[in-house]
């Protein structure tokens, strides 16, 4: 199964950095877990987060599998983030 | 359209809502924050975007950050505003969806770092001097801990006065309408300026009205000022709490016919009640509804209520005498409404009616007729009914002019079918009168308190060109009508006429004898100098000849070498012996 995530951060402030750290983290626990990661930095895109409307950072967006799911903040939540990766073969909603 | 420039303070920003900027200093504070609060539904959005688009008609461009509805959703929101809908586009207003809708989910902390520094390259590239951040609870609710919020608060704050822009935050309030949802109260600690706005329904009337609790270094109004919101958008309403208008103890409004103001000392007093009653075709519509064109030529918002006709055929039947109301509804200064008499009870007509003068902060009202509640059939509540409007119009100072239907002859109080003649100030009553085979109309002002007025009966006359009174003729205690007036008034003409003429003659005549009498004078003043003349002349010759002999005498003397002779004393001969 395939997921595909986009996280769009603010250049490296703060919780932008936490939040990738975070997130690669969880994706190295969990090495069988096919992940597209695409990374926005808006700072240096600024067109790129209007047009996707995403202005408040960082984001964590699953494109795929839908449903779409949309996850504010520094991804300090490890649940919720192995939620969103498919950990277990189970959602977590 | 209206005059938006600055007071000439450089800290204040033109809002752009009619009648607020004068009760808050001259506008919003520039280059600071204000915190716009109120319920789901109050208005706070539109609020943002009429002082945006003030901005805009200013030159000063302008952004809007959208964190609950998408900017789509918010844009068709303003369609009804003559500023928005499509009158936004071209405009240098710039929205961004910021949206956190539901299902957004919070997976740890966040901050405005992002957000921020993609509006500030906006802002430079656009010159901004305005932004609004709409539904920013929404944002707070995402940062969760108060600590946090109040963290990227006053970062956005901050970020607000570095880059010179004025800003206006909109939050929802809880159900006091007062305070921010839980937990928020450092909004309002930390706005330079904090607006309320409210909305209820009461009694089935909406009722909006708007409050600024705090502006920091500024006079300002604490008190409600009530709303409405017009094809202008959000308007503070003026006319009922009247800081602004104090009408003179005896100021008078025409009544749309310069000879019936005349019977009536000036008009109506404004702020009272008028009954105009009589039978169909008597005319009652066109006084009604030229007094509602010279309202709003004067310049006051009217409202016309017609029961049962549609605005259309008023408007039609109005200009076949004169009286045109397209250009009034067109500019907005002149509502024309239809109710249907049979759909509702009379006490929803009123509730109607209420909302209507609070929806157009109308000074005038015009109902046509008033009668028509009674259709129901219940006579009682109509009665109510009806009192009970003249009441709301006085009590919010209208001037208010209603038409009932009776018959033709003429009312005594018992007859009528309201109470309401007791309450109406001034009662006229119009009526067709039968004379040498026409039948013409006749106006009769029955009562006008606190106005001296005629008891006479006038003709009212209908025209293409409008609507007037005639000269009265009371001949042998009738007064005269049609073509009677007008043979009675030939013959009037025809008598001046021959006194004038009479007048002239005699004029002529008495100029001719004096004209004689100034030519007599003329000759016997010529005689006169003459006269004058010779005495004088008749003097100098007594002298010259007396001087000449005395003369004559002196020099005969000399050349006989005597001495001069001296005045000889009278009876003495001369002694010297000379011969004389």
């Amino acid at each position: 199964m395939h997921v595909r995530l986009r996280l769009y951060l603010a250049g490296a402030s703060p919780n932008s950095v936490i939040a990738l750290a975070n997130l690669r983290a969880a994706l190295k626990e969990h090495p069988d877990r096919i992940v597209d990661l695409e990374l926005i930095d808006i700072l240096a895109d600024p067109a790129r987060g209007i047009d996707d409307g995403i202005l408040v950072t960082p984001m964590l967006v699953k494109i795929h599998p839908l449903p779409e799911r949309r996850i504010l903040g520094n991804l300090r939540d490890r649940e919720m983030l192995l939620g969103v990766l498919e950990v277990g073969g189970c959602e977590v909603e | 359209m209206r005059d938006e420039r600055n007071s000439g303070r450089p800290n204040r920003m033109p809002s752009g809502i009619l009648g607020l900027d004068e009760t808050i200093d001259g506008g919003l504070p520039r280059g600071g924050v204000t915190v716009v609060l109120g319920g789901a539904g109050a208005g706070k959005t539109t609020f943002g975007l009429q002082v945006l688009a003030c901005g805009a008609r200013n030159g000063e461009p302008g952004i809007l950050v959208a964190f609950e509805e998408s900017s789509a959703r918010i844009l068709a929101n303003t369609s009804g505003f003559e500023w928005g809908g499509d009158a936004l586009s071209g405009k240098p207003i710039h929205v961004f969806d910021a949206q956190l809708s539901q299902s957004v989910e919070r997976g740890g902390e966040f901050d405005l770092v992002g957000l921020l520094s993609i509006l500030a390259a906006k802002v430079k590239q656009v010159g901004a001097r305005r932004i609004v951040f709409d539904g920013l609870d929404v944002l707070l609710g995402y940062l969760g801990d108060t600590a946090l919020a109040r963290r990227e608060v006053f970062r956005l704050r901050d970020w607000v006065y570095d880059s010179g822009l004025s800003a206006i935050l909109t939050a929802k309030a809880d159900a006091s309408d007062v305070r921010p949802t839980a937990g928020y109260d450092f909004l309002q600690f930390m706005a330079d300026c904090v607006v309320t706005m409210h909305h209820r329904v009461i009694e089935g009337t909406a009722l909006r009205y708007l409050r600024v609790t705090k502006y920091r270094g500024a006079e300002h109004s604490a008190n409600e000022l009530p709303l409405t919101i017009t094809r202008s958008g959000l308007e503070v309403a003026s006319n009922s709490t009247s800081e602004r208008h104090h009408p003179a103890a005896n100021e008078r409004v025409s009544s749309g016919v310069p000879r019936l103001d005349a019977m009536l000392a000036g008009g109506y007093h404004r702020g009272s009640s008028v009954l105009i009653t009589g039978a169909p075709g008597t005319a009652k519509t066109t006084l009604a509804a030229a007094f509602a064109e010279a309202a709003v030529i004067r310049g006051e918002r009217t409202v016309y209520v017609s029961f049962d006709e549609a605005p259309e055929q008023i408007v039609r039947n109005v200009a076949s005498v004169g009286i045109r109301f397209t250009p009034h509804i067109d500019s907005g200064l002149l509502h024309v409404h239809s109710l249907r008499a049979r759909s509702e009870s009379p006490e929803a007509h009123v509730a109607r009616l209420r909302a209507l003068i609070r929806d157009t902060s109308a000074r005038n009202l015009v109902i046509d007729p008033l009668s028509a509640m009674t259709q129901r059939g219940c006579e009682g509540e109509a009665d109510a009914a009806a009192l009970q409007i003249m009441d709301v119009a006085k009590t919010l100072g209208l001037t208010s002019v209603s038409t009932s239907l009776l018959g033709n002859s003429l009312p005594l109080v018992e007859h009528t079918p309201f109470k309401i003649s007791t309450i109406a100030d001034t009662w006229m009553h119009v009526s067709y009168e039968k004379q040498g085979g026409e039948r013409n109309r006749a106006l009769t002002v029955i009562k006008s308190r606190g106005t001296a007025h005629s008891n006479q009966v006038r003709e009212l006359i209908l025209t293409e060109a409008g609507v007037t009174l005639a000269d009265v003729y009371a001949v042998g205690g009738e007064v005269l009508m049609g073509t009677r007036r007008w043979e009675m008034e030939n013959d009037a003409r025809r008598a001046q006429i021959s006194a004038q003429s009479h007048a002239a003659l005699r004029e002529r005549k008495a100029e001719h004898l004096l004209a004689g009498t100034k030519a007599q004078l003329d000759i016997l003043s010529r005689e006169r100098a003459i006269q004058e003349a010779e005495l004088v002349l008749l003097r100098a010759q007594a002298i010259a000849e007396t001087d000449s002999r005395t003369g004559q005498d002196d020099e005969l003397l000399e050349r006989r070498h005597a001495d001069p002779a001296t005045p000889l004393p009278s009876g003495e001969n001369e002694s010297n012996g000379r011969a004389p």
